[in-house]
């Protein structure tokens, strides 16, 4: 957990916080997964698998969208680590070049007038759902500062915080070596304050947790962009706030009492991660077994980007970048007006088309990869019924058939394959010899 | 095979054009491995090599062959208080051009009796294979393997003979002994 020696110019020594897992390198336009651990956006996206569900690279969690880079850590690491980010900017950059295919490009300057907005106007702040939980423990002072309640006034800490935010203080000698970052860096997308146990949604919007329970109703939704959060709250990241923590205690500790007092008002109980485990688990199943579910191999949602792209698929037919540019159908009813993954340079104006899934690739993508999870459970049956459990069912195809396919994708035997039923074997061994 | 191979292929493509045939894998949009792409295959690996050598982990070790850091040779020492207590074995590793994306070919180079390794090295070891994870690193396998030599999977092995006398350490061990050549620099 080091960070960097005084001078901060020739040796910018990085965090171990702030290493990739994939690439051990800085980590360049982070995204953050669902269960909390980060990455660089192209090490999470060669991660991914296009085939189904995709795994974190550290705890194996399992997760179906490619999230937005989260560009408040984006510019968080670009401000702490000037030269190794401009180093890894152009070393990605090559790398995107001889590919022909590019990352988003990240406008610092809108990122930041953002921020500025939100902190000029303390009406918007107040406006927000989540602002008036805290209400309860903290008020807006005159000059549009916050100040916690609980004895602390006059506390220079609690000023700290403060001047911080209205950036009335250009050299933050906080806590930490630091130098660059201060609080205003590091704000919740809801409660304007510092970020404690810091979330960070699908769309890349960072919030506190309790905020973002806060705002979980029916479906987690980001009040910023207004992006539905697949999968339920996320969990904490904890590179994030251990840095936070690390690097501005005794805020960090304010926030935590502040926060603590709040869920002791409201006597809400934390719902975790946990809860979801159970409905995310029974959406994957659901999918896989059922043979209809059209899957779109290597085919993800520009919008929210779920990949593989499972049901109806609609592709950009004036996009011309090589990677093109594709919605899901929920994305393409809504009218999903967010820009591309990849940079693509899509308008609204832009005309797309169905993309018909192929059926014979979708069965043996199930083939192939339904017995190397739980490959048990999932099961298709010729009449495209759910069969979960009964392994016994006869195959109805002839074992010659059968026996043919089989061969042809040397598939390792289990014992569930002979219930593993094809839908459309005549074709399918067509196609196979 | 040539669909499995299809199948299996991770893009770094958002989506593809064309349709990815079973029968003759096109993929047009992925783009190829690339020189460039090997560029950052290669800093990974030094960026492991280097910690793997101020990690001082006991028992395992690994280093690049002559001039080729896609090619690693590595050792590892039985653990204590397994029946392969005492013996050295040394081990190949190759790395694709996806590192690490794609899981390094481990082999044993020395020969080695145990449940899960056949008599040409081959490993069979789930995080060598579908369980994978890009942050896995050489670290990670050499130690994975080394607890893989003290805990085998009796229930799937490749060597029969070695699982079927698994239960008899005594025995085993003096065939581990009998069998052992230690390996030679």
């Amino acid at each position: 957990m080091e960070d960097r020696t005084s001078d901060g110019v020739k040796s910018e020594e990085i965090s171990e916080s702030f290493i990739c897992c994939v690439c051990l390198d800085l980590l360049y336009k982070p995204i953050v997964l669902c269960c909390g651990h980060v990455s660089c956006f192209w090490c999470v996206h060669k991660s991914m698998n296009g085939l189904r569900e995709s795994h974190c690279p550290i705890c194996r969690n399992s997760y179906n969208h490619f999230p937005t880079i989260c560009q408040m850590l984006h510019f968080l690491l670009q401000k702490m680590y000037p030269i190794a980010y401009k180093a890894r900017e152009l070393q990605v950059l090559e790398e995107e070049k001889e590919n022909d295919c590019f990352s988003p490009q990240l406008d610092a300057h809108a990122h930041n007038l953002q921020a500025d907005q939100d902190l000029e106007n303390p009406a918007c702040k107040e406006s927000s759902a989540t602002m008036k939980q805290l209400d309860s423990i903290s008020h807006i002072s005159d000059n549009g500062t916050t100040v916690p309640e609980q004895g602390t006034n006059g506390n220079p800490e609690a000023t700290g915080i403060a001047i911080d935010i209205d950036k009335n203080f250009p050299q933050n000698q906080h806590s930490g070596n630091c130098k660059q970052i201060s609080v205003a860096d590091v704000l919740c997308a809801a409660c304007k304050q510092m970020l404690f146990c810091p979330v960070v949604l699908n769309c890349g919007h960072v919030y506190c947790e309790s905020c973002a329970i806060g705002i979980a109703g029916e479906m987690l939704k980001c009040q910023v962009c207004q992006s539905p959060q697949p999968k339920g709250l996320p969990k904490v990241c904890l590179e994030l706030g251990n840095f936070l923590e690390e690097q501005f205690p005794k805020e960090y500790a304010l926030r935590r009492d502040a926060v603590r007092l709040k869920e002791v008002d409201s006597n809400r109980g934390w719902q975790t991660n946990g809860s979801t485990e159970g409905g995310k688990q029974a959406d994957i199943l659901a999918w896989w077994s059922d043979p209809h579910s059209k899957v779109h191999m290597n085919a993800g949602c520009d919008s929210c980007g779920m990949y593989p792209i499972i049901g109806d698929r609609y592709r950009c037919t004036d996009c011309v970048e090589k990677i093109g540019f594709d919605l899901c159908g929920d994305c393409y009813n809504t009218r999903s007006k967010l820009p591309g993954r990849f940079n693509q340079q899509h308008t609204p104006e832009h005309k797309f088309e169905l993309v018909p899934s192929n059926m014979i690739r979708n069965i043996m993508l199930r083939l192939v990869t339904g017995p190397i999870d739980d490959g048990s459970t999932l099961l298709i049956t010729a009449d495209g019924s759910e069969n979960l459990e009964d392994l016994s069912s006869p195959p109805s195809l002839s074992g010659v058939t059968e026996e043919n396919v089989e061969n042809s994708l040397a598939i390792p035997a289990t014992s569930g394959d002979g219930a593993e039923e094809h839908q459309d074997d005549s074709q399918t061994t067509e196609y196979l010899n | 095979m040539a669909a499995v191979n299809g199948f299996s292929e991770t893009g770094h493509g958002y989506q593809t054009n064309t349709p990815v045939t079973a029968a003759a894998p096109t993929k047009q949009s992925l783009p190829p491995a690339k020189t460039v792409d090997s560029q950052s295959v290669l800093k990974r690996l030094q960026s492991e090599l280097m910690a793997l050598m101020m990690s001082g982990d006991s028992g395992i070790s690994a280093f690049p062959e002559e001039d080729n850091i896609f090619c690693w040779k590595g050792t590892i020492i039985g653990s204590k208080d397994t029946v392969f207590e005492g013996t050295e074995y040394r081990l190949s590793l190759s790395f694709p051009n996806d590192y690490p994306f794609k899981p390094p070919k481990v082999k044993f180079e020395t020969g080695c009796f145990h449940p899960n390794v056949d008599v040409y090295g081959n490993i069979c070891l789930d995080i060598l294979q579908d369980k994978w994870s890009s942050a896995y690193d050489v670290r990670t396998v050499l130690i994975s393997i080394q607890s893989l030599l003290g805990e085998p999977n009796i229930s799937s092995p490749l060597n029969t003979q070695a699982a079927q006398l698994w239960n008899n350490q005594e025995e085993y061990r003096k065939m581990v002994e009998k069998l052992y050549k230690a390996p030679t620099a």
